[in-house]
């Protein structure tokens, strides 16, 4: 009888050993771990930052908007977009100089096409950008300065689109914090 | 030491798991497409094929028959988990790239396969010697796969993030289907086809 219930609930003691050793080996590699996973991801935001900076020497985050900082002075802020492209959403990293002018954008992440819609990431789509007035960040067919990556209409547009709506929304949160 | 490296020898052409088995087609198909990619996922089936499998093959006597699938799939699935924070912390770009294809590694029916076929049924030592050839067999397999494909579909080759050279004509206008999801398909099946055919490997 005894020797039955025994080996009735030896999966279960087992199983249950299984785990709780699982549990505590990742556990410990997660502890080890997770300053430097921290710090890569510091690491990743402040280079694309200082790739649409490249004066900044500091910034701070303020309500999801990042404001940048040459030797103590202001030159800019930044902020995420997301933009709905063929595939799934499009990370896109927005700097602007002042309240009307893009410094620049950098693609975070996608999952676009390769070849194609991917092609958005590429600087000679990303750079038409710069310098442009948040109004005119629109594809050239509806009346704006982008000309669309050939092939990725779509992609091309969702990260216009995203750019110059989270752009107008962010300025306009910005202006009413002051 | 001869039976050893037979073990060894089989998982790499007899009993290849992607020419001659077809197992883990699902992460190659995705994961393929360059040739950095495609060792970054080997080193990593390699680790855990190798380190869950020598759990399971040395606690194969403690382990219920009742439960083992279950067993098996926390061992595998710890190991995945700790290559994915090491990637994740130490070489983020190549984490980002093989993205969601790392902890499908869970489910990489080869890893399953070898804990069931053999791990639990052979001495650690022996287990070490299946797995490492698998897991060799499955490397060079997907190397080859992703150099033609990185090589058709982009015109060039780049071994870790150094280029090494770009070809003519193909180098402006690359046959983008090989870096799609199609592309990869084609090139599997052209080589399995070319290595049945040469004898290289043989049906079952």
């Amino acid at each position: 009888m005894k020797a039955d219930t025994l080996k009735k609930v030896f999966p279960i003691i087992s199983i249950t050993v299984v785990v709780f050793i699982a549990v505590t080996l990742l556990g410990l590699t997660d502890t080890v771990v997770r300053p430097r996973i921290e710090w890569q991801k510091e690491q990743k935001i402040q280079d694309m930052l200082k790739e649409i900076f490249p004066d900044m020497t500091e910034y701070t985050l303020e309500d999801d908007i990042y404001m940048i900082y040459s030797d103590g002075a202001e030159i800019g802020f930044a902020f995420l977009a997301v933009g709905k492209g063929y595939g799934g959403n499009i990370d896109i990293l927005v700097g602007l100089e002042n309240e009307t002018t893009v410094k620049g954008v950098t693609i975070i992440s996608h999952l676009e096409t390769p070849g194609l819609g991917a092609r958005v990431t590429e600087s000679s789509f990303r750079d038409q950008f710069a310098g442009l007035n948040i109004d005119d960040v629109a594809l050239k067919r509806d009346g704006g300065q982008i000309d669309a990556v050939t092939g990725a209409t779509i992609s091309s547009g969702a990260v216009v689109d995203a750019v110059r709506a989270t752009a107008m929304e962010k300025v306009k949160s910005l202006e009413k914090r002051e | 030491m001869d039976k050893f490296r037979k073990q060894f020898i089989a998982g790499i052409i007899v009993a290849n798991p992607l020419f001659v088995l077809a197992l883990g087609l699902c992460p190659t198909l995705a994961v393929s497409v360059t040739i950095d990619n495609g060792l970054a996922m080997s080193g990593a089936v390699i680790f855990v094929l190798v380190a869950s499998n020598i759990v399971v093959s040395a606690i194969r006597k403690f382990v219920p028959n009742m439960v083992r699938i279950p067993i098996f799939i926390v061992i595998i699935a710890t190991f995945v988990t700790i290559v994915d924070l090491v990637f994740q912390a130490y070489i983020p770009a190549l984490y980002e790239t093989l993205g969601l294809f790392l902890p499908l590694i869970v489910v990489n029916c080869i890893i399953l396969g070898r804990a069931e076929a053999f791990a639990s049924k052979n001495p650690v030592v022996n287990t070490i010697a299946d797995t490492l050839g698998v897991g060799v067999g499955f490397a060079l397999a997907l190397v080859t796969i992703s150099f033609f494909r990185e090589l058709f579909g982009t015109g060039s080759l780049s071994l870790f993030g150094v280029d090494l050279f770009t070809l003519p004509v193909l180098g402006e206008h690359p046959i983008t289907i090989f870096i799609l999801p199609p592309g990869a398909f084609l090139v599997i099946g052209l080589l399995l086809a070319l290595f049945r055919r040469t004898g290289v490997t043989k049906s079952e």
